[in-house]
């Protein structure tokens, strides 16, 4: 294994073409895109950094009600049925159908709650100026789990469900749904403010 | 005169971003991020065979996801076992055109337009395909934002299953299908991933 070696500083190279840039520090002022394929380079530095942070503990703190309260109620014939996030899980593993209940599992539930608790420890970590040894892995962990995390899907995935059922039974929107509406919220404006590139840079200066 | 990192000897890192200067001199070395220590190499290794191992598996997986059932639902003791492009006819006749237009879209639309894009950049990059690299860019960024919507037919399936479970009365079971779709879903986003969007621009700088 090799280290490889530094190179001066004010080099950019594009993520999508590879084109070779050479920046200056006011360039970061506002957002940076690629000459050649427009690619975003950089995203404008923002003095209002603690809404990530402020996000993933709220989207915390509405995970469990999100995940185990009801979310659509159905009225059959007088006969109640209703289902949670963790619910549709489950049902599907008891059912035998142990691929897609994981899947479901991991997009649904595991991803999210992984992306906002691993963003809450590197926010913390960063602000405490205290970076553990497995600061790096915590931010590779926090881009793939946040790219598995399709809770906006599950959403569109409700209204779906809400509308096939109307005929056939009485259906409602219960609690969970709105849990779940905050949590979205959540998640979004937490991959909004949290800048990756950023926190590296933390991790690089640290000593 | 555009001229990309890798002509002159810089990597960026696929994990963190940071460029560094390698060489490559010897094929046995192996080049590591000073910053985060993930492997280095210019462009993704084997990106094309790889794209392409994913991307047969889900056309293939494709045929069972849509002739098997996958989602049965049973009333009063009797079964009626959907496909997904059934599953939208019914959408569709009970007036429900909007939501059978949105499943139509994730379930059908988007793995198809999206192994057809794949297949596109792959051989735009092996027959030096004289497309736009503009054009092929921005087909590549157009199937990473829409890939995740695919999953959208299988958390419905996990919403039904629990909420009508009402006995007798109505039960929805899912069908084999369910896990080719699945499977379809998580090999193309595979397939997309693995696909690196530089080749493209290489082939203007040979
Ligand atoms: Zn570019
Ligand atoms: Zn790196």
């Amino acid at each position: 294994m090799t280290n490889a070696s530094q190179i001066p500083k004010g080099l950019t190279a594009c993520p999508d073409c590879d084109l070779l840039l050479h920046t200056s520090d006011s360039d970061h002022r506002q957002e940076g895109h690629c000459p050649r394929c427009a690619a975003t380079l950089w995203h404008a530095s923002n003095p209002s950094a603690d809404i990530d942070l402020a996000a993933a503990v709220s989207g915390l703190l509405l995970f469990i009600p999100a995940m185990s309260l009801p979310i659509l109620k159905l009225d059959m014939v007088g006969q109640l049925g209703s289902n949670s996030l963790l619910g549709g899980v489950v049902r599907l593993w008891l059912e035998n159908e142990h691929l897609l209940a994981v899947l479901i599992l991991l997009c649904s539930l595991l991803a999210p709650l992984m992306h906002l608790l691993l963003t809450t420890m590197i926010g913390i970590s960063i602000r405490l100026k205290r970076y553990p040894r497995y600061f790096p892995a915590w931010l590779k962990c926090k881009v793939w789990m946040q790219s598995w995390s399709m809770l906006e899907v599950y959403a569109m995935g409700i209204i779906v469900a809400y509308v096939k059922m109307m005929d056939p039974g009485e259906v409602s929107v219960a609690s969970g749904t709105y849990c779940l509406v905050g949590l979205l919220l959540c998640i979004i404006l937490c991959s909004q403010y949290f800048h990756e590139e950023q926190a590296w840079q933390y991790w690089e200066q640290r000593s | 005169m555009t001229v990309t990192a890798q002509q002159r000897g810089i990597a960026r890192c696929t994990t963190c971003g940071k460029l560094s200067r390698i060489t490559t001199t010897s094929q046995a070395q192996s080049w590591h991020c000073t910053r985060c220590a993930a492997p280095l190499s210019f462009r993704q290794p084997r990106s094309l065979q790889r794209s392409w191992a994913y991307t047969l598996a889900a056309a293939f997986l494709m045929i069972p996801a849509n002739i098997l059932p996958i989602l049965t639902v049973i009333s009063f003791g009797k079964g009626d076992p959907d496909t997904i492009m059934s599953g939208v006819v019914k959408l569709w006749q009970a007036d429900l055109q909007a939501i059978a237009a949105i499943v139509f879209i994730a379930s059908i639309a988007v793995p198809v337009i999206k192994l057809m894009i794949i297949i596109i950049l792959i051989l735009a990059v092996q027959l030096h395909l004289p497309l736009s690299k503009q054009q092929c860019t921005v087909l590549y960024r157009f199937i990473h934002f829409i890939g995740r919507w695919s999953m959208l037919d299988l958390f419905m399936i996990s919403i039904l299953v629990t909420l009508v479970h009402l006995g007798n009365i109505a039960t929805v079971e899912s069908g084999p299908a369910a896990t080719a779709f699945a499977a379809v879903v998580v090999l193309t986003l595979f397939a997309a991933n693995s696909f690196d969007p530089r080749l493209l621009w290489d082939l203007d700088n040979d």
